[in-house]
């Protein structure tokens, strides 16, 4: 509540100071985030006022950017000209809130502080920069929160040595501390049950922990261990390792645990079938025209700041070349690493960015799939996978079974995790607790989640390393500049009066995205886009009997969860090289990971519910950069190069979601533009579909008429996030549908040239919809 | 003979219209307010029915409205 006070203070509060600042800072940021500030204060009843007019201001604040307030938040102002060097520092810090355009909002967490440790920072540097930055004298409330909540940092430490977990610190009474937790003393292991032949033992008291650690040591770490005599240790069950993390976190004990990797020094001796062997070096390097982008750097820099790699999430939007973060990162610790992917599809795309950046020879690389079980033959090297392969707990062919096996055993240097922002479900925790790895690197464009699960990613993988902007990539010209729209369309007479009627509830959803102005719109922006601009368009909807409604009835090409994988090639192909195919619909398979850089034009027409993350990685299909860099640069010719378009029926709950839906794209700075007339009024309705009553009608009786699993949401069985989203949309749903059987999924396209002559003469949707339904049922 | 009745003339946007029709079948025949429906944006009711139909469309919209948690 104080920055609110803050931020409303400072136009009001504090004339004295607002003579000497300028004048239109005050304007600006307070007319940002105003509307955000009424919200919260709403959603906090009775707001309390702070009066801040105690705070000094420093004389030269003008030349300072920030100004932190006593409950942890800060703003940052993003004209300074220290804006760069603040940003950098802060990023490592805290939390960032809210990025519009000129005003940043940060938030100072324990979480947050945690990252900063970890990658180095100390907290008398913290708060000495954060003072230098400020420009009124530091809140004492938030220097001692800093203390606080970094006091303990770094005390303790989770290696992985010799496929076994060790909880070291150099301070026993700190591991004593920890042991007389009761997560932690169960799933501590003595060491009698794991290596017999050592001389390591650790009974179950406490005091005699200080035994243990030097047998632990053999022969290549004792070059370590003499500089570092200190340590103390105890193993712990690898089941356990998740469980142990989160007791060490900040609202628990609070001794938050590092872990790094050493791998340079990695030369830790293995007995594996009585073979003596070595985490042996895997020979690959970035190959020269791999030219990282400076915030790819910069986040490789936070990952391996003091030589050692540390565990941690790197978020970057969509577009913006997180594969060849994956890939520098792999080729800096050289060591056999783990890629996991969302789907085979992206399997594929990550082997190809890896032999694309990186000097890593056809044998190193394997990839394994459902469809592709390749095995590697060397000691060291590259597997490529998806969660649900590795996590997958029913039987398996014995090929694969093989294979999971050597992931079981082997030490990983790196994991590598793509889309981490799916990790947290039930089963890709499994992933993590069965592939023993050094140094897990995690990779998304939106950390968010509607279940909040968002948070265990900090002790399931690591703290967030680094978060780029996304509107200074746009300004730099990393990323495209998109256009958002809201298109409002209102719901026809017929639509509404169905949608308000108690026993269409759960035809909702069909009748507001079937409203045959939404429909209308669509057509008008394909049409536009594809004829003024020559741009290449993606339809998303969920729905899927929307999704075939709209696609048969535009003739446009589709693809849907049971579409073929040889299908789905042959119309991306066509999509990216055909100018006849310039439109394709998507359901959300497509929300993910499906790669086609050709496209500039999203046109939503439904979503599901008020998925955030949904919303981002959607429009992070059209993120990558098109066409020439001085282009796309602040002041370039184009000012937006690539158009989002959300379109919403108005006094429907879609309205809700979509508002819900933006907040995260609002929080990274965009804005989205309200258009509320479209098709607009002086184009030649008749051209349109559904522009008389009859066919509106026509139209109302299909939806009204089919099947209420139908006009559900589509269910995908690999659909990952699904697993920890709400449970309602999983039990839904007909085998004949799932297996593309219904009838009326059935279609033929004819995608070349055949446009005109579709819309001269449009087949009756609605009879032959009847015809299919009889055949099938 | 002219019958003359006291009511109430609403003028609104088309889907408005349609909640308050369907409000009004929703309710018991001798409670239901419409004298006449004139078109699709505008209707004859019941003079006392102001306060209600207000209410009732500002709980409809709330429940269409996100609000950004604190």
């Amino acid at each position: 509540m104080a920055g609110d006070g803050d931020h409303r203070g400072r136009p009001y509060k504090r004339p004295k100071h607002s003579s000497k600042a300028p004048k239109y800072v005050e304007e600006e940021d307070f007319a940002l985030d105003n509307d955000s500030d009424d919200d919260r204060r709403r959603g906090e009843g009775d707001a309390k006022k702070i009066d801040f007019t105690k705070l000094e201001l420093k004389p030269d604040h003008v030349n300072r950017p920030l100004w932190a307030c006593a409950d942890g938040r800060i703003f940052l102002e993003t004209f300074s000209p220290l804006y760069k060097q603040a940003y950098d520092f802060l990023i490592a810090i805290a939390e960032p809130v809210c990025r519009p355009e000129s005003m940043h909002e940060y938030n100072l967490t324990p979480h947050s502080l945690y990252a900063a440790v970890s990658v180095g920072l100390e907290t008398e540097t913290i708060i000495s920069v954060l003072n230098k930055l400020s420009k009124t004298k530091l809140p004492q409330e938030m220097i001692d929160f800093i203390h606080a909540s970094t006091a303990n940092y770094g005390k303790v430490k989770l290696v992985l040595k010799k496929n076994r977990y060790l909880v070291e610190s150099p301070f026993p009474e700190v591991l004593k501390e920890l042991l007389r937790d009761d997560v932690i003393s169960r799933a501590r292991i003595s060491s009698e049950e794991s290596h017999g032949g050592e001389a390591f033992t650790v009974s179950k008291s406490t005091g005699e922990i200080e035994g243990g650690h030097d047998e632990l040591l053999d022969g290549a770490e004792l070059a370590a261990a003499a500089e570092d005599k200190e340590t103390h240790a105890f193993e712990i069950d690898p089941s356990q390792v998740e469980n142990v993390k989160q007791r060490c976190l900040p609202n628990a004990l609070n001794y938050p645990m590092l872990e790094e990797y050493d791998f340079r020094n990695d030369t830790y001796v293995l007995f594996v079938f009585g073979l003596l062997q070595v985490n042996p070096d895997l020979n690959m390097e970035l190959k020269p025209q791999a030219q990282p982008r400076p915030y790819q750097e910069k986040s490789l820099s936070k990952m391996f700041g003091n030589g050692r790699a540390r565990s941690g999430i790197i978020v970057l939007p969509c577009g913006a070349g997180k594969s060849l973060v994956g890939v520098s990162a792999a080729a800096r610790i050289k060591k056999s690493c783990l890629c996991l992917a969302t789907n085979a599809v992206s399997v594929d795309q990550w082997a190809f960015q890896f032999k694309l950046w990186s000097t890593i020879r056809d044998e190193q690389i394997c990839r394994f799939t459902s469809d592709s079980k390749e095995r590697f033959g060397g000691n060291a090297g590259v597997v490529v996978t998806t969660y649900n392969m590795v996590a997958f707990g029913g039987k398996r062919s014995e090929d694969s079974e093989k294979i999971i096996e050597e992931i079981r055993n082997r030490e990983w240097g790196l994991l590598l995790m793509d889309e981490v922002h799916v990790v947290p479900a039930h089963m890709f925790r499994k992933v993590i607790s069965i592939t023993k790895s050094h140094c897990k690197l995690g990779l998304t464009a939106t950390l968010v989640r509607e279940d909040e699960r968002i948070t265990d990613l900090n002790f399931l993988i690591g703290p967030k390393l680094y978060e780029a902007n996304w509107l200074d990539l746009v300004k730099c010209g990393f990323i495209a500049n998109v256009q958002c729209a809201e298109v409002w369309c209102p719901m026809t007479k017929e639509f509404f009066a169905e949608y308000l009627k108690k026993e269409n509830s759960k035809k909702k959803q069909a009748l507001y995205v079937m409203n045959p102005n939404k429909f209308r719109a669509c057509e008008f922006l394909i049409r536009f886009h594809e004829e003024q601009r020559g741009d290449k368009i993606i339809v998303f909807a969920d729905n899927l009997f929307a999704l075939t409604a709209y696609a048969m009835t535009l003739r446009k090409p589709m693809i849907y969860g049971a579409t073929s994988h040889v299908e789905r090639t042959k119309i991306l192909h066509a999509f990216k090289h055909s100018t006849d195919v310039n439109t394709v619909f998507l359901s959300k398979v497509g929300d993910n990971s499906i790669d086609i850089p050709e496209a500039n034009v999203i046109i939503q027409i439904s979503s599901h519910a008020g998925s955030r993350r949904q919303e981002a990685q959607r429009l992070g299909r059209i993120l990558r950069a098109k066409g020439r860099l001085q282009d796309r640069m602040a002041g370039g010719k184009e000012e937006y190069n690539a158009f989002f378009y959300s379109l919403v029926s108005t006094d429907t709950q879609e309205m809700y979601y979509s508002t819900k839906r933006q907040q995260f794209l609002i929080d990274q700075g965009y804005s989205f533009k309200v258009i509320t007339s479209l098709p607009p009024p002086d184009t030649d309705q008749d051209q349109l579909h559904f522009s008389n009553l009859n066919e509106q009608l026509d139209l109302l009786n299909k939806v009204l008429n089919a099947g209420d699993d139908a006009v559900g949401l589509e269910q995908l069985e690999e659909d990952a996030d699904d697993i920890a989203l709400q449970k309602a949309r999983r039990s839904a749903g007909s085998m004949s549908a799932f297996s593309g059987s219904s009838g009326m999924l059935y279609m033929e396209f004819n995608t070349g040239g055949k446009k005109g002559q579709g819309k001269s003469k449009p087949k009756d949707p609605s009879k032959r919809h009847a015809l299919f339904r009889k055949r099938f049922n | 003979m002219v019958n003359a009745i006291k009511g109430l003339f609403i003028s609104c946007d088309v889907p408005m219209a349609q909640f308050i029709v369907n409000m009004n079948a929703s309710l018991p025949a001798s409670q239901r307010f419409i004298v006449h429906i004139l078109d699709g944006t505008h209707m004859f009711v019941q003079p006392h029915v102001a306060e209600m139909i207000r209410s009732k469309i500002s709980e409809f919209r709330e429940q269409n409205t996100y609000e950004k948690p604190a």
